[in-house]
């Protein structure tokens, strides 16, 4: 691969690689993304009506 | 009796007929012309592809369900559209053509087109998997044939030798880019999980100007006191990965291990492979239009990529005058108000991303993504203003413009219980609005990304809530586009 390019990239720290799969905080995220999504697809279903 | 016909049985196509079913009255009629006899949940192809689920297991056949649902289902290829009829009788009608060849006119007071994309393999010389050396996700047979290939290559890995992998898109037009960025990580993985990863050099080759750009101009994320551009997450992911990248490209021809592509700088240059999955672009399927005398209307209903016009505004103004507000929000014919497009069939006004030539005057930039979430919601927009129109009202009722809705997507970047990984993204709005939200055209606080296990429970949790949806199981209602 070229060097050039992965110096220059954001790399993970140890930590954020472990919490990534560490399932008490994932089981937590899980709850958190879900709510995330759910408040974008309630957002978005608000689009349907109009005026007509 | 209202007679409701829907051309395709993908996303929004089945999301339509479905729906329509269920809001419209008994003495009305719901038809799907598809040509396929199954459904397939495109999603979960990548994990077909890097031979983790059978082809079995994102398919289902229609027949059984349309039949339990009252919806008529004719397994043929839809033609022509005669929006006004024929001499002598003005009810309009549909032309569909059956495996066989023999045709069949199906009569509608309301058509929905939801065709979906034709794969323009043909676009690029020696590309996919039919007439070309390149291999393909898009169909869950192209899937399974690549899942086979790759068992091929771990087994020469396996005794010792090196195999380059080039993964991305075919053409400096494809949109999509989504699903190759979910099938590179997988395959990654995967060769991980098989034990052969030292063996592998495996490269991504995009026609996006920047990593993340996925059709949409990219997305910024609020991450640790920044506002941070997607190819940053995207290209450590890549590093993390010893994945390589090449961006800015055009593959204008495959070749039996070789790609050869432009950039946007002009220059040509070739990238050796042992195994490819490149992505076609994508075209309307071809419909043609037929007015009362005979007079074919296909340039007056669809755009040259045989994209079918709606409300959009098509006027060609330069990028910086791109709005919002160009963006369709009823799906309706312009002339043909019981005419409708929903999914990919309805032809975008203009790119999301910025449109960008190499000196040799070939197109390089994403085409907008309009797949998954946006289509079904589309899909469901168009079924309610049909059946409210079918009870009486003159307008269009309902409205999905991409320009107001966000869409919420689950990116698979490994697939295990345990150690698997995806990114969760949500994008709010689709098309940026920069009146509405500057400086960067979205709601930052609705606008996020991180990547981790619970992703992955999330794929796979909408993996089987999506089926049993598509499947018209009890309680399909009340699972959200």
């Amino acid at each position: 691969m070229d060097t050039d390019k992965t110096e220059y990239v954001t790399n993970p720290t140890r930590p954020t690689l472990f919490m990534r799969t560490f399932l008490p905080y994932q089981a937590w995220r899980f709850a958190v993304i879900n709510l995330k999504m759910i408040e974008i697809i309630r957002r978005s279903h608000k689009t349907e009506t109009t005026d007509a | 009796m209202t007679r409701v016909v829907v051309l395709g049985a993908g996303i929004a196509g089945h999301t339509a007929a479905a729906f329509t079913r269920s809001w419209l009255g008994r003495g009305d009629t719901v038809t799907v012309i598809s040509p396929r006899p199954d459904y397939n949940w495109v999603p979960s192809n990548i994990w077909v592809g890097v031979g983790l689920m059978k082809a079995s297991k994102v398919t289902f056949p229609l027949a059984p369900v349309y039949e339990r649902a009252g919806i008529e289902f004719v397994q043929a290829s839809a033609r022509e559209l005669h929006p006004e009829g024929r001499d002598g009788d003005s009810t309009p009608y549909v032309t569909a053509e059956f495996g066989d060849g023999r045709r069949t006119g199906v009569r509608y007071d309301f058509l929905i087109n939801a065709t979906g994309p034709s794969l323009r393999f043909d676009k690029t010389p020696g590309l996919g998997p039919e007439d070309g050396h390149s291999l393909s996700v898009c169909l869950p047979d192209h899937a399974a044939q690549t899942a086979a290939a790759l068992d091929e290559e771990v087994e020469r890995m396996r005794r010792g030798e090196r195999r380059k992998f080039l993964v991305g898109v075919g053409h400096g037009t494809c949109t999509c880019e989504g699903a190759a960025f979910e099938y590179i990580v997988n395959l990654e993985f995967e060769l991980r999980n098989r034990g052969v990863r030292d063996k592998a050099e495996i490269t991504w080759i995009t026609n996006e100007y920047e990593l993340g750009d996925f059709g949409m101009g990219g997305m910024h994320l609020k991450r640790a006191g920044y506002i941070t551009p997607s190819s940053v997450f995207n290209a450590s992911l890549f590093a993390e990965r010893g994945i390589d990248w090449i961006t800015r490209a055009h593959i204008h021809q495959v070749e039996p291990g070789r790609a050869l592509y432009e950039t946007l700088d002009g220059s040509r240059r070739e990238q050796e492979f042992d195994f490819a999955m490149l992505l076609p672009p994508f075209s309307g399927v071809g419909l043609k239009a037929i007015d009362r005398a005979g007079a074919d209307i296909t340039e007056r209903m669809f755009m040259p990529n045989a994209f079918m016009r709606v409300d959009a505004d098509y006027t060609a103004r330069p990028h910086e005058e791109w709005k919002a507000a160009d963006w369709p929000r009823t799906y309706q014919s312009p002339d043909y108000g019981n005419v409708f497009a929903a999914g990919i069939a309805f032809a975008p006004p203009h790119a999301i991303s910025v449109p960008r030539k190499s000196p040799n005057g070939t197109v390089i930039a994403p085409a907008p993504p309009r797949t998954g979430m946006p289509s079904a919601m589309i899909a469901k927009a168009v079924a309610r203003s049909i059946v409210d129109m079918a009870g009486g009202a003159r307008e269009p009722t309902h409205s999905a413009s991409m320009a107001e809705m966000g869409a919420a997507c689950v990116a698979s970047a490994g697939a295990n219980p345990f150690t698997g990984t995806a990114a969760s993204m949500t994008v709010f709005p689709i098309v940026p609005d920069y009146d509405l939200y500057p400086p960067y055209g979205r709601d930052v606080k609705r606008t996020f990304g991180e990547i981790g296990l619970a992703g992955h429970w999330i794929k796979i949790l909408l993996h089987h809530m999506f089926l049993h949806k598509a499947r018209l199981r009890p309680g399909w209602r009340l699972i959200p586009e």
